[in-house]
């Protein structure tokens, strides 16, 4: 008899009418789920680098969990030997001992508090893993490919027989601590799925050989838990369903649904459909990848097995699987970093307020940040795994304390802090000398490969100004007689960078333009351009130009193209370089501008010419206007974003907030 | 403009064969202080040998990036020449891949390297030099062969150091 642990009613709500198939129940093995949402396991590296859960992780996933409204809610995958082999990330929470069992509860309980299903996922990150200890383990000892990894020795058949072991052992542990489904990894390259790759597994035991025999191990260990944590308790299991590893001889499409087939088999009650690996050279989440452009494999893992099929993977927004659903090609939708950047955004949704989702960026810093152990962070969402600390939320002010705040800038960093300003408490006025909200994301958006998405960020912040009542002032250029004649209690400078001059080049519009009018459309470029800086704004400018047939050379100071750009997503741009053609000369200067060509400098001084009908300036200096004027009228000052010191979208959100919350 | 590019490009040549010279200078510099480290019992042959397999391995993991089986076995053998050889221009040598006798091989031919001469001026065996040459490249062929799950192996047929000219390696493919 399937059960259901918490109540839901959702039929009050706008989102359930909007998106029925959502917020239907579904059926997963024993177990009714009020609704098609997940939180899908996510490291956060919060926790003690012993595995011991901490108070962040905690309140992390409590507030993940609210977001599901009832839904399912998974906390991180847990690795399960005392050796440590398993452990791919510094802050991992474990699961090879009992003592760990309080900390693990406290997790279920969280999710508990917010009536949302607890899952619990089992995760050696074999190839991966290792992270603290000198060999990892795997099926069969393949070298690794990326330095950053350790390296491989391949596990006895008493090893595998006692990891099999260790799922069994950790699974008990994690229904004891509370949790109601259970989930095994099998994707990106950790150790379920080297023992289903034809790439990583070259063992001749029963462990190995064709896809059954590499299928074994996993069997087992579905059975094993199966049989540990009894029939009320549905096991699910994450398989790529295409290894996106073809260029080292790694499984065929046919093969991974062929694994999952033999999951169903095994008595799974569910799968999770993910693609491709950590080392796979195709990108698959990042922001040139359109949304919902790998729905069709989830479509045919529902053609492969009849257990529900959930997939995450580049659905952002709610319209793509709730057609999907509804057609009958999904039954559940996950969701890992769209939950980062915003942990409330599915009860957003079902509550009808989808415009004040802060949607996420793909651009995988919060991968890049795990895999250099960092803590968890985001890049558009200053709150993540904060959530634990109360100073990082609005605090009304006390009526006496109330402001007038001039911001200057409608900018990402002057929106952001204008909001949560306003949402204190204040009285907040936002000028900019344009009429539009955004300031140059409104250009950098027209970059390609994506860049689009970089204005869900202005949409969430109108929303919010809107919402706690500030004041626009756009089309009106702040001077110091405005200030001085509004007298603010407090102006926060936004005013964004100003673009650096090129010595031997002034700008005229024509041979010398600015970035902002190019990627605009206001300036006309010729055939041959040379783009002056190699950080994310040239690299922009530069693609979009090569996409339209230029020649373009990109010229700049630092030592690589991108410094500004986190590794998980640089390398995809560095591709993109390559493929249009682009020339980058990094760690050079611009020594003499001529007559159709320019001369570049290296930094070990030699110099040679570049033709060039075309310069685009594109290298950004602190922006000191208006400063002088305020701290002379002995108005309180905050300066923000590439004001401050040019950066990043990032960077400008995060100095917002914390100023929003400083005022 | 004034950008005079004889001038340029000859201060660049010079840089870069200076910095080729250095790299054979400084292997063998630090093969004096092993062999010195080593003490008089110690066989200088062994000591440049198993240095030779350890700058191997570590090069060979550093082509797993640039290899691919994705246009097959013929192309990723042509691939892997080009890798070797590649290795071996960066050090000044004038290196080329021709096709071999059949489509499991490659070969690499030399006619123009730095690594005799310098080997001469350090009073090294010009035997050391043309067995740590194979060496390197069969343990370069290490991490390829197993990451790949392919049989790579190379043969040495004429080395410059013994006489003959110019070096020959067949790089194979081993069904």
């Amino acid at each position: 008899m399937a059960k259901q642990i918490f109540e839901w009613d959702y039929s009050s709500y706008p989102g359930a009418k909007k998106y029925p198939h959502l917020f239907t129940p579904i059926q997963i093995g024993n177990l009714i789920v009020p609704n098609r949402i997940k939180y899908a396991a996510t490291e956060d590296n919060l926790n003690q680098h012993d595995g011991f859960v901490t108070d962040a992780d905690v309140e992390y996933m409590r507030r993940r969990a609210e977001g599901v409204v009832g839904g399912l809610c998974f906390m991180q995958g847990v690795y399960m030997d005392e050796a440590r082999k398993g452990q791919g990330y510094v802050g991992q929470a474990a699961c090879w001992d009992d003592k760990f069992i309080p900390g693990l509860k406290k997790l279920a309980d969280a999710i508990h508090s917010q009536k949302a299903v607890a899952g619990f996922q089992l995760m050696d990150c074999g190839r991966v893993g290792a992270v603290e200890v000198p060999v990892g383990h795997g099926p069969s000892a393949v070298p690794q490919r990326l330095r950053i990894f350790k390296p491989m020795a391949e596990m006895t058949n008493a090893e595998v027989k006692e990891m099999v072991k260790q799922h069994v052992d950790a699974a008990k542990r994690g229904i004891e601590a509370g949790f109601d489904v259970m989930e095994i990894s099998g994707i990106v390259g950790y150790l379920i799925s080297n023992f289903i790759s034809s790439y990583t597994n070259r063992r001749t035991d029963e462990y190995g050989g064709d896809i059954r025999g590499r299928m074994q191990a996993v069997v087992e260990i579905i059975q094993g838990v199966k049989e540990a944590v009894g029939p009320d308790v549905p096991v699910g299991i994450r398989l790529c369903s295409e290894e996106l590893l073809d260029d080292v001889g790694g499984n065929t499409p046919e093969e991974s649904m062929q694994s999952y087939q033999i999951s169903e088999e095994a008595g799974v009650d569910y799968i999770s459909c993910t693609l491709g690996w950590q080392e796979s050279i195709y990108p698959v989440i990042s922001r040139d990848i359109p949304q919902g452009n790998w729905l069709y494999l989830a479509k045919r893992a529902k053609e492969h097995v009849k257990i529900p099929i959930q997939m995450a993977y580049r659905i952002f927004l709610p319209t793509f699987p709730e057609e999907a659903i509804a057609k009958g090609e999904l039954d559940i939708w996950e969701m890992c970093r769209s939950m980062i950047a915003d942990p409330l955004m599915p009860k957003k949704v079902l509550e009808g307020r989808e415009d004040e989702i802060r949607h996420c960026v793909a651009c995988n810093l919060c991968l890049a940040r795990l895999f250099r152990d960092a803590p968890m962070t985001c890049y558009i969402n200053p709150v993540c795994a904060h959530e634990h600390d109360p100073d990082f939320f609005p605090k009304e002010v006390a009526e006496d304390d109330k402001k007038e705040v001039m911001i200057v800038g409608a900018g990402p960093a002057g929106l952001e802090c204008a909001y949560v300003a306003a949402q204190r408490g204040h009285e907040v006025h936002v000028y900019d000398k344009r009429d539009i909200l955004g300031g140059t994301l409104n250009e950098a958006s027209k970059a390609p490969y994506g860049d689009e998405e970089l204005m869900t960020c202005t949409n969430f912040q109108k929303t919010m100004c809107e919402k706690f009542g500030v004041e626009f002032h756009l089309g009106t250029e702040v001077t110091d007689a405005l200030i001085e004649d509004e007298a603010p209690d407090t102006v926060v400078l936004a005013t964004g960078p100003v673009y650096s001059a090129l010595q031997g080049a002034e700008e005229d519009g024509k041979k010398v333009v600015n970035v902002l009018d190019v990627l605009s459309g206001k300036a006309e470029v010729g055939e041959k351009v040379v783009v002056w800086g190699n950080r994310k704004p040239g690299i922009g400018v530069a693609l979009k130009l090569a996409k339209e047939g230029k020649k373009v050379t990109l010229v700049g100071k630092d030592k690589s193209a991108g410094f500004d750009i986190n590794p998980s997503f640089k390398w995809r741009y560095m591709i993109y370089l390559r493929q249009n053609g682009v020339t980058a000369y990094n760690d050079c200067t611009i020594a003499e501008v001529g007559d159709g060509e320019i001369v570049v400098k290296t930094k070990n001084g030699y110099r040679f010419p570049v033709q060039c009908d075309t310069i685009i300036l594109t290298e950004r200096e602190t922006n000191e206007a208006l400063k002088a004027t305020v701290q002379s009228e002995g108005i309180e000052l905050y300066v923000v974003g590439d004001a401050l010191v040019p950066r990043n979208l990032s960077s400008a959100v995060h100095d917002g907030y914390r100023i929003g919350l400083r005022i | 403009m004034p950008v005079n590019a004889e001038k340029e490009i000859t201060k660049l040549w010079k840089t870069l064969q200076g910095a080729q010279g250095e790299i054979c200078n400084t292997y063998y510099r630090w093969r004096d202080f092993a062999v010195e480290m080593a003490g008089e019992n110690a066989d200088p042959m062994e000591i440049g040998l198993k240095a030779a397999e350890a700058f191997g391995l570590y090069i060979g993991k550093g082509l797993l990036p640039r290899l691919n089986l994705l246009k097959g076995d013929e192309a990723f053998l042509g691939m892997v020449a080009k890798q070797l050889a590649g290795a071996w221009a960066n050090e000044g040598a004038a290196v080329r891949v021709e096709p071999g006798e059949k489509p499991t091989e490659a070969m690499i031919r030399c006619d123009r390297d730095p690594w005799p001469t310098a080997a001469k001026t350090f009073g090294v065996p010009m035997e050391e030099v043309a067995q740590a040459r194979e060496k390197m490249f069969q343990a370069m062929l290490v991490d390829v062969s197993l990451f790949f799950n392919r049989k790579l192996s190379i043969e040495m047929l004429k080395a410059i150091p013994r006489g003959e000219g110019e070096w020959v390696f067949k790089l194979s493919l081993d069904q």
